[in-house]
């Protein structure tokens, strides 16, 4: 769990859990038992395998306000990313996201192209739906590691 | 001016008519936008997530695009502006990832050089355009009561959107949409809760009723000040406020009725273009008894 590429985790122990972060949480607000501030305690004293089987901790919605108004200058919406990147990692990705994830691999899209679309687009006087170019998106996919991980 | 336009996905796919609005708009003000052979950029709400790896290869990949054409990228959609701005930012500062990165692009003859600016529609209008030139090719008074949505990856985290602007708290707070809209002759308000999140980025990845009510606590603020047009720069944040009102209406017994628009269908009324080329057969939430009432 070392991605200083994404954030500093020294910063973490900065944290006098003042709940700043959970109050301005949209995803807290809306959804029962998703907590960041108590993730980043979790993770601190227990573990990262503490933090990670739990599908909640996909509910962040990156709005990233829990860093904006974070008195500490925590970024904790780059911590739950860490956290989400260690997950998936592990084989724990909800459903919603494994499935964009295939789509983005096997089209170079994040969506599934319904066949009405390039009608639609005509009518509006646009050209039909661009070409991906799939054959380099998939090979830079696959030197990444994303074919292991998802595929 | 010239710029490589960066799709996405949700907009081209999703709602074309945005994309033609866009391109309605971008002529009558004089812009060129090229069209190259971009990919998902890739999400800062999937590919970030899920692989960071993959996520900063794409958005390189992506950048060099544009680099090797010498034109700086438009961008149509707030998660692709965040992607791009943010993995620009990434391989700046990192020579390690950077050469790690366009070793994976090499055998697609293409390489990350930092050259090319990424800026968001809204920019481009406020700062390339200039105020002045939207103002002079008005044509049609709207006179409605405007809410602006932002949108979070417009702007935060700061540090990465805006880090030539940043407050002396190190925060940003964006005006543009306001600016250009009142340009345009129409009435931006101010609400509660303005620069806070759609709710978008919850239910695309897990819960959409969940993320709905977090629509529904922005959509509450923007009644209580009579907005009668919610405008966006963002299709994402779109498809939420747009969806989250018919879904609400039915499973909990809400009343909204507020019309959402995508920024350049809004400039392009101003403007007098057709209705037919700016694309309101995709919006859930019509727009006819606003635009006829």
């Amino acid at each position: 769990m070392k991605r200083p590429d994404i954030f500093n985790e020294e910063l973490l122990y900065e944290c006098y859990q003042c709940a700043r972060c959970t109050g301005s949480c949209p995803a807290a607000f809306a959804v029962e038992g998703f907590n960041p501030r108590n993730i980043l305690l979790t993770y601190l004293r227990l573990g990262v395998e503490e933090v990670i089987t739990d599908e909640k901790l996909w509910c962040c919605t990156t709005c990233h306000v829990c860093e904006d108004r974070c008195p500490q200058l925590i970024d904790v919406a780059d911590l739950l990313t860490s956290l989400m990147n260690e997950a998936a990692k592990q084989g724990h990705i909800p459903e919603k996201v494994r499935s964009s994830a295939e789509t983005l691999l096997r089209t170079g899209r994040a969506l599934l192209v319904s066949g009405r679309v390039d009608q639609i687009r005509k009518k509006l006087g646009l050209k039909p739906l661009p070409e991906v170019p799939v054959e380099e998106v998939e090979g830079i996919l696959e030197k990444t590691g994303l074919t292991d991980l998802i595929g | 001016m010239r710029y490589a336009f960066f799709l996405g996905c949700v907009m081209p796919v999703k709602y074309p008519g945005f994309e033609s609005a866009t391109r309605v708009v971008a002529e009558a003000l004089g812009l060129e936008l090229v069209d190259l052979p971009f990919s998902c950029c890739s999400a800062p709400t999937l590919m970030r997530l899920v692989h960071y790896d993959s996520w900063l290869a794409l958005a390189a990949r992506n950048l060099a695009l544009a680099e090797q054409e010498g034109m700086s990228i438009l961008t149509v959609c707030n998660g692709c502006t965040n992607t791009l701005k943010e993995a620009k930012q990434v391989l700046e500062n990192d020579p390690g990832l950077r050469k790690k990165v366009n070793g994976i692009l090499e055998p697609w003859g293409k390489e990350f050089t930092g050259e090319a600016e990424v800026k968001h529609l809204l920019d481009v209008l406020r700062d390339d355009v200039g105020l002045e030139a939207i103002q002079g090719r008005t044509e049609k008074e709207l006179t409605f009561r405007v809410g602006c949505h932002y949108g979070c990856h417009f702007f935060r985290p700061p540090r990465i959107m805006y880090p030539d602007r940043l407050s002396p708290s190190k925060h940003f707070l964006p005006t543009q949409m306001d600016e250009i809209l009142g340009a345009a002759g129409l009435n931006p308000v101010q609400y509660n809760r303005r620069l806070l999140c759609c709710g978008s980025g919850l239910g695309t990845k897990v819960d959409l009723d969940a993320a709905n009510q977090i629509t529904r606590e922005k959509l509450s603020h923007m009644a209580d000040k009579q907005v009668q047009a919610i405008c966006v720069g963002c299709p994402s944040c779109f498809e939420q406020f747009d969806r989250a009102q018919v879904l609400l209406n039915r499973k909990d017994d809400c009343n909204y009725e507020i019309p959402v628009f995508y920024i350049s269908q809004l400039l392009g009324l101003a403007f007098g273009v057709a209705e037919e080329k700016l694309g309101f057969s995709q919006h859930r939430v019509k727009v006819t008894s606003l635009l006829n009432g």
